[in-house]
């Protein structure tokens, strides 16, 4: 008999009780079992190895999966608050730079009416009124990053944004 | 037939699709109801892993909370406990990284001794203590297994999951899982005696 042999047999074997093997290949493995002991051993220590396996039993007890929920809820709430948290940041975020934007025009025309009254130079003014303008959503970002989240709870965009992700689920 | 292994099919994409859904709100709900269904299931694999029972519930708590914060990746097209078990399969390793990097085997811990609980079986008292000392044999000597051959046994005979399944899961190729298994049952071949179980 073959190594091959062996090696088919010992593979539908191992796939026989899961994946399912065709009627010829059944067929073959079947007449292969009755003339090859090494194989009819591999078969009985295949099933004795599934029965032990399958004898083991682990229960979780009802207060692992009490307790399990309680972390799960509270991390759920976590992530919500942090959800909401970034989405405030990105909605100032937006805020700061729509509104820079939409006023970059103004702001140079003044910059350079001041300047032209002072007599400053345009090494000073140009990057003075980059800074000014940029200064809303430096102000912003500073704000987010710095003040705790403990300050946002309750204030009315929170609780927006709260209110718009508890009724998403 | 074909009609209701269809219909099957169909109420299993169905109910994969709407666990996947509700995993992206991350719906409470859910949660639960999976943390009940997959109880046992979960903390069995666990405890095969890591082979000590507190250490299996505090990784089975960390996998839900992982399910949690990783559930906007599960898409619904494959079965949602080959997912679970790939978390739970993660959050193993990382276990074993944080405590000792060298290798899977060392995931049991030395100090832990107690054998699992053995199914009630309903024999007489006498053949109940034989089969009861044959199931203790058998399990210690599942304990004493590397980790990554009862890893491989506990996917293919108590999840009854196809060997490319637990390929995916373990991240190892398809030959080497068919080693695995062979060699698991081969190690286990001694102690069972013949198949006498």
């Amino acid at each position: 008999m073959s190594d091959n042999e062996h090696g088919r047999a010992i593979d539908l074997l191992t796939r026989r009780d899961v994946e399912g093997i065709a009627d010829a290949d059944a067929q073959w493995l079947e007449m292969h079992l009755q003339e090859c002991e090494e194989c009819t051993g591999f078969d009985r220590a295949l099933s004795g190895t599934a029965n032990a396996v399958r004898s083991v039993t682990v229960m979780a007890s009802a207060g692992l999966v009490e307790s399990t929920r309680a972390r799960v809820h509270l991390r759920a709430e976590q992530l919500r608050e942090q959800q909401a948290r970034t989405m405030l940041v990105a909605i100032s975020f937006c805020l700061g730079v729509l509104t820079s934007t939409l006023t970059a025009w103004v702001w140079w025309k003044c910059g350079a009416w001041v300047a032209e009254r002072l007599g400053l130079p345009s090494g000073i003014v140009e990057p003075g009124v980059l800074l000014f303008w940029l200064l809303p959503a430096i102000a912003i970002a500073l704000v987010m990053v710095i003040v705790p989240p403990a300050k946002f709870e309750g204030s009315i965009l929170h609780r927006f944004l709260n209110d718009r992700m508890g009724g998403m689920q | 037939m074909v009609a209701t292994a269809f219909s099957s099919l169909i109420t299993m994409e169905s109910e994969e699709a709407q666990i996947a859904a509700g995993l992206r709100r991350r719906d409470p709900d859910v949660l639960d109801a999976l943390i009940e269904q997959y109880q046992h299931r979960l903390l069995r694999y666990l405890a095969h892993m890591t082979g000590n029972r507190a250490t299996a519930e505090d990784l089975f708590q960390e996998t839900w909370i992982r399910v949690l914060e990783k559930g906007h990746q599960y898409d619904g097209k494959s079965r949602f406990s080959t997912w679970l078990m790939t978390i739970a399969h993660n959050v193993a390793i990382d276990h074993l990284r944080k405590r000792n990097p060298a290798s899977l085997d060392e995931m049991r811990d030395p100090e832990d001794a107690a054998p699992f609980e053995p199914v009630a079986t309903g024999l007489s008292p006498f053949e109940h203590a034989a089969a009861a000392e044959d199931k203790v044999r058998i399990q210690a000597a599942l304990e004493e297994l590397p980790a990554i051959f009862r890893e491989v046994l506990v996917l293919r005979f108590q999840e009854q999951m196809k060997l490319e399944e637990i390929a995916k899961l373990v991240g190892i190729p398809l030959a080497t899982v068919k080693t695995r298994l062979y060699r698991g049952v081969m190690a286990l071949r001694p102690t069972l005696g013949g198949g006498a179980l």
